[in-house]
């Protein structure tokens, strides 16, 4: 799989004597993913949007952008798409006409650029409010224009830093759908504090601490959905009858939970069967399973 | 060709959103009120020389100003004065062949055009670097496309405020002055209106320049008039230099050549020959707005 984004040991400070934003960082997000790009506040995850989209020039380090070396505006014209995270919008203008305007600078023509802008409105539920200039929209709304600025076009790679940000419930839920949507469609960066929202919507993950990628992978993987099976139970386990039966499984308490870790290769399906039969012989109720563990745990885990 | 479309596009956009922002209006409201009001007081002005020149010819004077107008363009000290303002005695003839208030105001937007210029463009760009707007349009086209956008949108507007003080002061000029009739006042403010926007070219240079050195539009703006301002003294220093001797002379020749009031006097002169002011103004412009592209380019945004 090629990679629509790739990192290689990209440095960033914030004047000479600053610390790093980001620190020799490499990671990569293959062509096609969803991906969440997660990490603590000041981890570097809006420092790399902005390298990304040449907001911001690096000190050092290599960028490769859908194949092409570095941020290039007439390379990229039209096919690399930004959601910034606290940029104001020009808010004298009602929405389709801001967005017309950045669709035409992205090379579509007027009739094109109109079209584009009222599909991309439809898809955050904003198409009843084209007629508003922006500055009267509420946050809720301005955020759902800016989320639509990135997908005018359709580019190749849209890059959506905290795009769910002062969302309401509804207009939260109303815009993962519309994101997960894209999938297979376009590649998708999302960065957000979230983690079970970014959770339901990736399949890739890129974890950053401190300016450096700690962590990178399909989700599966990242949170060790193939070899890990965590428990909600009513009661303690029986781990010596799961101990006979499953033998290279280990079981430790996380909380209020009991997480089984199986060996590479094992047949967790199998093995669950007969966890479910020795849980029920013991009496113990099962309030809850889940295959790996939360982005969450998996987050602190890895920054431990 | 992609560039320049670009350009067109962003100069588009924003001569539409200074059009809809209120600071923008409120410039060029200001703008057309100062000339039309500067426009007056010269008629009042005429008006009280008229009637002075009235009293040493022992002639019947009138309240309205312009009705000595003939009288007055052959008194000597009169034309002293204009010549001095316009660069010669050959080159006021010619002049006055248009509507003294015409030459008037040309006169007057030389004075205030600089400053007017400046200080609206000066904000341009680092506004939306402040606000990091200018990000939206980053990400779709070059940095040097958004300079130069930015840089013809604010020329199109010095454009409307000139146009608009046209009306302003042709308005003083029907309802206070006679002397003149509403084609040749309407066609000589006109005709001025355009020389004293190729000079302003330079100056909305200046202020853009000033808007890519910095993400804070008051500094941007306090920059650019300070400039503008700087460049008036640079001028007075230069014709101080020019009576110094042979080697401050070539010092100040070429002081002057880089300064757009250095080309004041071109740009009174009559048939075509102010044009060649106006291409040096062009290209001073655009200059100015490279020497902030150079430090622009390579910011972060």
């Amino acid at each position: 799989m090629t990679d629509a984004l790739l990192f290689r040991e990209v440095t960033k400070r914030y004047g000479r004597r600053a610390a790093p934003a980001l620190d020799a960082c490499s990671f990569r997000v293959p062509t096609g993913a969803v991906c969440g790009l997660v990490g603590p506040n000041g981890a570097g995850k809006t420092t790399a949007f902005s390298v990304v989209s040449g907001f911001l020039l690096a000190d050092s380090g290599e960028v490769s952008i859908l194949g092409e070396p570095g941020f290039s505006p007439a390379r990229l014209k039209g096919r690399l798409g930004v959601l910034p995270q606290d940029a104001e919008l020009p808010d004298r203008h009602t929405p389709p006409e801001l967005l017309v305007h950045l669709g035409r600078l992205q090379g579509l023509s007027a009739a094109e650029a109109r079209s584009e802008s009222e599909r991309v409105l439809t898809l955050v539920r904003l198409e009843d409010r084209i007629d508003s200039a922006i500055a009267t929209l509420s946050h809720g709304m301005r955020r759902r224009v800016a989320v639509a600025s990135a997908l005018v076009g359709r580019p190749e790679l849209v890059l959506l830093d905290e795009p769910l940000a002062g969302l309401d419930p509804v207009q939260a839920h109303s815009l993962r759908d519309a994101l997960a949507a894209l999938r297979g469609q376009t590649t998708l960066v999302v960065s957000s504090h979230n983690l079970a929202e970014l959770e339901r919507i990736c399949d890739w993950v890129v974890m950053l601490d401190h300016g450096r990628c700690v962590r990178q992978g399909p989700l599966s993987e990242v949170t060790g959905q193939r070899g890990v099976v965590v428990w909600e139970l009513a009661g303690d386990p029986p781990l010596s009858a799961l101990t006979e039966h499953l033998p290279h499984h280990s079981w430790r308490r996380d909380g209020t939970h009991w997480v089984q870790e199986a060996p590479a290769g094992a047949d967790l399906d199998a093995a669950s069967v007969v966890v479910m039969r020795l849980l029920v012989e013991a009496g113990v109720g099962v309030r809850g399973v889940q295959r790996g563990v939360s982005l969450e745990t998996s987050f602190l885990e890895g920054r431990d | 060709m992609t560039e320049l479309r670009d350009i067109g596009l962003i100069a588009s956009f924003e001569v539409r959103r200074a059009v809809r922002t209120w600071r923008a209006l409120a410039l060029i409201v200001l703008y057309v009120v100062a000339t039309a009001g500067a426009a007056y007081v010269f008629t009042q002005i005429i008006g009280a020389a008229e009637q002075s020149l009235a009293s040493t010819l022992g002639v019947p004077a009138t309240d309205t100003p312009g009705t000595m107008l003939t009288e007055l363009k052959a008194n000597r000290e009169f034309r002293g004065a204009l010549s001095q303002a316009v660069g010669g005695t050959d080159q006021l003839d010619a002049l006055l062949q248009w509507p003294l208030l015409a030459i008037f105001h040309l006169w007057f937007s030389f004075l205030l055009v600089p400053f007017f210029a400046a200080s609206a463009s000066a904000e341009s760009i680092a506004l939306d670097v402040r606000t990091r707007a200018l990000r939206f349009e980053a990400l779709r086209t070059g940095r040097l496309e958004i300079v130069l956008g930015r840089f013809l949108g604010q020329l199109l507007l010095t454009g409307l405020a000139a146009a608009a003080s046209i009306g302003g002061v042709w308005t003083v000029g029907m309802l206070y002055m006679v002397g003149h009739t509403p084609l040749g006042l309407a066609t000589g403010l006109v005709w001025f209106a355009v020389r004293a926007w190729f000079f302003s070219i330079p100056f909305v240079g200046i202020g853009v320049a000033c808007s890519q050195l910095t993400a804070s539009p008051a500094w941007a703006r306090v920059l650019a008039i300070s400039m503008t301002a700087g460049s008036w003294v640079a001028l007075g220093i230069a014709r101080w230099l020019e009576t110094r001797g042979d080697g401050w002379a070539i010092v100040a020749d070429l002081l002057i050549q880089i300064l757009p009031q250095g080309w004041l006097m071109t740009m009174w002169a009559p048939g075509l020959d102010w044009m060649v002011a106006a291409l040096v103004c062009s290209a001073l412009g655009l200059v100015a707005v490279g020497l902030g592209y150079a430090r622009f380019a390579g910011r972060d945004l």
